[in-house]
């Protein structure tokens, strides 16, 4: 089962990482060997299971209830920010709403 | 003149009014300085953890009943995957395969002919944090990120922009009706994504594009005639039209390109590991189906077996605000059609003559209550009435001071009204005349005097009847 | 004798007596750190605040105040569990100055338990690994052979008790990194039942896989830890209800009666060497002892690696996808535009394995394969599970060696991935049915390398877990 060049860019762009076209070849190299370990799970019958009945749960009635708790000050929030400006975290100016390269 | 069929769906965001946002407990409020309400898990931090808002699954599931949906008894959360500053932990926790409510209707009424649109689901997710801009970049403030919102997706039974705004209308009015979100559209309350297409009758559904960017019902409305009568000519000119997303450009009045499908997200969705799934048993929807408050057509209906007329009824159940104002001043004053006929006069006029669009009457339901109480007793008149509610109106205060203190109280003495009178007939025999020549507009004339003589205190009907006896 | 041989449980009765003072025993322990710090076990160290906490601790003893159980002992934590004020790197050059805005709440139960935090231990970058060579701070080398790994990711725990810089440490567990590392080291390790323990701020690898959990000299030790830090947590919606035993109550029970699953799937011909002399030696003790050992089947086990790769990668994907360059840690220095700072700042920050898990992830959550891979992987997981639990029908826990091989030499499987997963065989299926499971030493290579042998018990069952690890170690050291 193979990772071709195009398929290794796309997943690229979905981890927000950048490689050189070799660091790719050798990725899609290392990746081909990953992949058919995991092939193994394809010789499981599944027929019985259903993911539904045995997810773990928890009732409607007993989740948290809706009581303001304090909040983190403005400084601890934005202590480790790489930039900030007026309280707040800066950025480049942002183009769309879900930034695409 | 095309042939087109346009088909519209909606989706539309609505913030809940919980205290607290959808999975942490930092106040759920707007306004205040950036990243004052935040904590390690609305801020995305290393080893933070949601933890679901009990009031935001009982809110979400209450929208659900007051539309007629169905609710989900088994529930599950996922994580939405993409990259964006307002997004801190990089994926939106959010509802794909298992929603809390699916089905549902809204019924719109448009000249008189109805129409139910049907729903698709309403899910519950949190909202993300917000973007300034600014001259050095864009300022993230996650104030916002993590309030709990829920997604409203009608199916596509719209086929104009007044269905659509029709629907939009009637759905605001029952997240307020139900309680459920304070729907301020200058606060971010509720936003919508408009879905349309186009095609010919017999042909099968358009591609359709999404518009997003809408601020206003105005904006829907434009945005939808633009952007059909452009697939219409695209169409027309033998193109086709690209499945895409647009947004809508309220300066220019038209939509452009934001991203295509090919640009398009892969989300990667997968049942969040961190949240449990949901177990809504079938008790807990009925408890919540018996506290459903009344939505806008029963208090309507409750209006009319008091004695109002449908469209009174109607016009007073415009608005939450409007009824449950009605509603508190019987409670002080039992006079239902005296009340709505002074609320759809006089409280409407000064609420359209207003600058902004609140629709807030500044006056205590108490108050008001007192105001009417003294009107309906005769104990002043209309235009003091007026007059009085025009002061309070400013300035919220107990109108029985104003009318002690100023000494406004109308003069149902008759004695003292009968001399009073008795003076402006010896000085106006022309007018006497004209009366009696059966001219009924004279009769305002001596209203009008005798307002004059008694500082406008004078009771109309009772000068009128003095006035009919005196000159016999 | 320095009390830095004695076993935490050992120390504490001697602080108790007041034979010693919590002071003293911070100044040993630092004194140790700074002998063995060629290991490189620690990433930071807290000297000054941990003096202070000993101080404070001594004079309440000396009043007669009510202390806790840990009180004065000195822990470790490992370095993806956030402790406020003091960095969290995950011995990421991406957290390399990333300082902690609130306390883990394991970590906030030792501290109320009195235990004072020395320092962070190093491990495998965000925990993605089996020999701590994926840090970015450097190798950590095993205590026992400077030449060999101390396994990973929690390599720096199990080194820093092993070398005795500690009386106790806190590692994390996905697919062994918990007791992989105790086995190579020679310490215990114990990774409880899956929601035993919070996990709110524990910097999360595979959300439903993770666990917290305690690397300590004895058994008891390991006990006494657990009963502090397991509960559950309004912060976190995973841990369990499930109320917190004794965990100490039946340590001594021995195992007359008990019955110990053999699983045919790992005690095959794969399993060799002295490795494979060490567990029948150890399964013999236990026969004697006057435990029953059972053979027992789980048909789909060796399945179970493949379905960790898939769901930890995906979860991990997801996870990791929040270090943007934006809010906190490495943002590159240049950029063109908000997009290149995302690649470019997560290029920059990421260690290749890192890179190559989040990779594998994003592939098996893609609209394409996700049918293929990540929902089949969660139904495997279930028939994995089921054959756990129908397996512990018929025995009380279950026996494994915890690896196939002793601690391998530094670099030797660095430039093959696929080598390096194989090391998690015994370890993972432990992770993927959410069961807890304890690594104990039985004996050691010709070499002096440690041999870790690992039960596995039922859900929510650590207490029998202790008790027939105790049995044997109690049995082995008194053999001495």
């Amino acid at each position: 089962m193979a990772i071709d060049l195009n398929e290794a860019k796309k997943l690229a762009k979905l981890s927000r990482l950048e490689f050189t076209e070799d660091e790719l070849k050798k990725f899609a190299n290392e990746f081909e060997g990953i992949l058919s370990q995991v092939k193994a799970i394809d010789k499981v019958d599944v027929s019985k299971i259903d993911l539904k009945e045995s997810s773990a749960k928890i009732l409607a009635t007993k989740l948290r209830e809706d009581i303001v708790q304090a909040s983190f000050s403005q400084c601890q929030v934005i202590q480790n920010a790489p930039s900030k400006k007026d309280g707040a975290f800066l950025v480049p100016i942002t183009v769309d709403e879900e930034g695409c390269k | 003149m095309s042939d087109y069929n346009v088909v519209i769906g909606l989706e539309v965001h609505s913030e809940l009014n919980t205290n607290t946002k959808c999975f942490c407990s930092c106040k759920n409020e707007f306004g205040d300085d950036p990243n004052t309400h935040c904590c390690p898990v609305c801020t995305g931090m290393p080893g933070a953890l949601p933890v679901l808002n009990r009031e935001a699954v009982k809110k979400a599931i209450t929208m659900g009943l007051a539309v007629g949906c169905s609710i989900n008894t088994h529930s599950v959360f996922e994580r939405k995957n993409y990259y964006y500053p307002d997004l801190p932990k990089a994926y939106q926790i959010s509802q794909l395969e298992y929603p809390l409510c699916v089905g549902g209707h809204i019924d719109i009424e448009i000249n008189g002919k109805k129409k139910s649109i049907r729903l698709n689901r309403i899910h519950l997710e949190e909202d993300a944090g917000k973007l300034i801009h600014d001259n050095e970049g864009t300022l993230v403030d996650y104030n916002r990120g993590g309030v709990p919102l829920i997604e409203i997706v009608s199916e596509p039974d719209m086929n104009s922009a007044e269905e659509a705004v029709a629907y939009l209308e009637k759905l605001r009015s029952t997240l307020l009706y139900v309680g459920v979100s304070q729907c301020k559209m200058q606060e971010g309350n509720i936003r919508f994504d408009v879905n349309i297409s186009v095609n010919k009758d017999g042909e099968p559904l358009g591609t359709r594009t999404e518009l997003k960017n809408l601020n206003s019902f105005r904006a829907v409305t434009r945005a939808v005639k633009y952007e059909s009568q452009r697939q219409m000519d695209v169409l027309d000119d033998g193109g086709k039209i690209i499945q895409e997303t647009r947004r809508w450009d309220d300066n220019l009045g038209k939509t452009f390109t934001m991203r295509t499908k090919e640009d398009s997200q892969d989300y990667r969705y997968f049942p969040d590991p961190d949240i449990l799934a949901i177990d809504v048993t079938d008790e807990y929807i009925e408890s919540i189906r018996k506290t459903l408050p009344k939505l806008a057509e029963q208090i309507a209906k409750d209006y009319v077996s008091k004695g109002l007329s449908i469209q009174d009824a109607e016009l007073l159940t415009l608005r939450k605000e409007y009824s449950s104002y009605f509603d508190e001043i019987l409670k002080y004053f039992d006079e239902p059609k005296f009340v709505c006929n002074w609320i759809t006069s006089e409280v409407f006029k000064r609420l359209n003559n207003q600058e902004s669009e609140d629709i807030t009457i500044p006056v205590s339901a108490e108050n008001m209550a007192k105001l009417l109480k003294m009107y309906k007793n005769s104990e002043i008149n209309q235009a003091v009435a007026r007059q009085v509610l025009d002061e309070i109106w400013q300035k919220d205060s107990d109108p029985t001071l104003i009318v002690e203190s100023k000494g406004l109280k109308q003069m149902n003495d008759t004695g003292a009204m009968e001399s009073v009178v008795q003076k402006i007939i010896d000085e106006n025999p022309k007018a006497v005349e004209e009366l009696k020549a059966g001219n009924q507009k004279s009769m305002s004339f001596f209203i009008g005097q005798a307002m004059r003589a008694t500082q406008g205190k004078a009771n109309p009907k009772l000068v009128t009847d003095i006035v009919n006896k005196l000159i016999k | 004798m320095s009390y830095l041989d004695l076993s935490l449980r050992e120390v504490r009765d001697l602080l108790v007596k007041g034979t010693v003072t919590s002071e003293e025993l911070v100044r040993e322990c630092f004194d140790k750190i700074k002998e063995t710090s060629d290991l490189n076990a620690l990433t930071s160290t807290y000297f000054d605040m941990a003096i202070n906490k000993a101080k404070e601790i001594d004079l309440a003893r000396k009043n007669g105040e009510q202390l806790g159980v840990l009180a004065g002992i000195p822990i470790v934590l490992k370095d993806n569990i956030n402790l406020v004020n003091t960095k969290t790197t995950c011995c990421s050059k991406f957290l390399e100055n990333f300082v902690s805005p609130y306390t883990a709440t394991c970590a906030s139960k030792l501290i109320n338990a009195g235990a004072i935090i020395i320092a962070k231990a190093n491990m495998d970058e965000f925990a993605m690994g089996s020999s701590t060579e994926t840090s970015a701070f450097g190798i950590c080398h095993n205590p026992i052979d400077k030449t060999c790994v101390p396994g990973g990711s929690s390599g720096g725990s199990a080194c820093a008790v092993a070398s005795k810089q500690c009386f106790g440490a806190l590692g994390t567990d996905t697919g062994g990194s918990i007791r992989e590392p105790a086995g190579f080291c020679g310490v215990v390790g114990l990774k409880p039942t899956y929601g035993r323990v919070s996990r709110f701020g524990v910097v999360a690898f595979a959300s439903s896989l993770d666990q917290v959990g305690p690397l300590t000299r004895t058994v008891e030790d390991s006990a006494i830890m657990l009963g502090v830090i397991a509960g559950s947590d309004e912060h976190d919606m995973t841990a369990s209800l499930e109320p917190v035993k004794d965990y100490t109550i039946d340590l001594d029970k021995g195992v007359k009666g008990l019955k110990i699953g053999v699983p045919k799937q790992f005690f095959n011909e794969q399993l060799k060497g002295e490795v494979r002399e060490a567990l029948i030696k150890a399964l013999d003790t236990y026969k004697a002892l006057g435990a029953e050992l059972v053979e027992i089947d789980l048909p789909s086990v060796d399945t179970a690696l493949a379905v960790y790769y898939i769901l930890s990668s995906a979860e991990a994907a997801s996870n990791l996808a929040r270090f943007d360059g934006v809010k906190y840690g490495v943002r590159a220095d240049k950029y063109e535009d908000l997009v290149d700072l995302y690649y470019k700042s997560r290029t920059q920050g990421f260690g290749s394995e890192v890179k190559r898990r989040i990779m594998l992830g994003n592939y098996v959550l893609s609209s394409g394969y996700f049918d293929a891979f990540y929902r089949k992987a969660k139904r495997v997981q279930l028939v994995i599970k089921k054959e756990f639990i129908e397996a512990f029908k018929i025995c009380d826990v279950i026996v494994s060696p915890t690896t196939a091989t002793p601690a391998f030499k530094i670099g030797e499987k660095m430039q093959d991935p696929v080598s390096m997963y194989l090391s998690d065989i015994y370890t993972v299926p432990v992770n993927i049915a959410g069961i807890p499971a304890i690594s104990i030493p039985c004996g050691k290579d010709k070499n002096g390398l440690p041999i870790g042998m690992q039960l596995l018990g039922k859900h929510f069952d650590e207490t029998t877990l202790f008790r027939v690890a105790n049995a044997y170690e109690k049995s082995t050291k008194e053999g001495k």
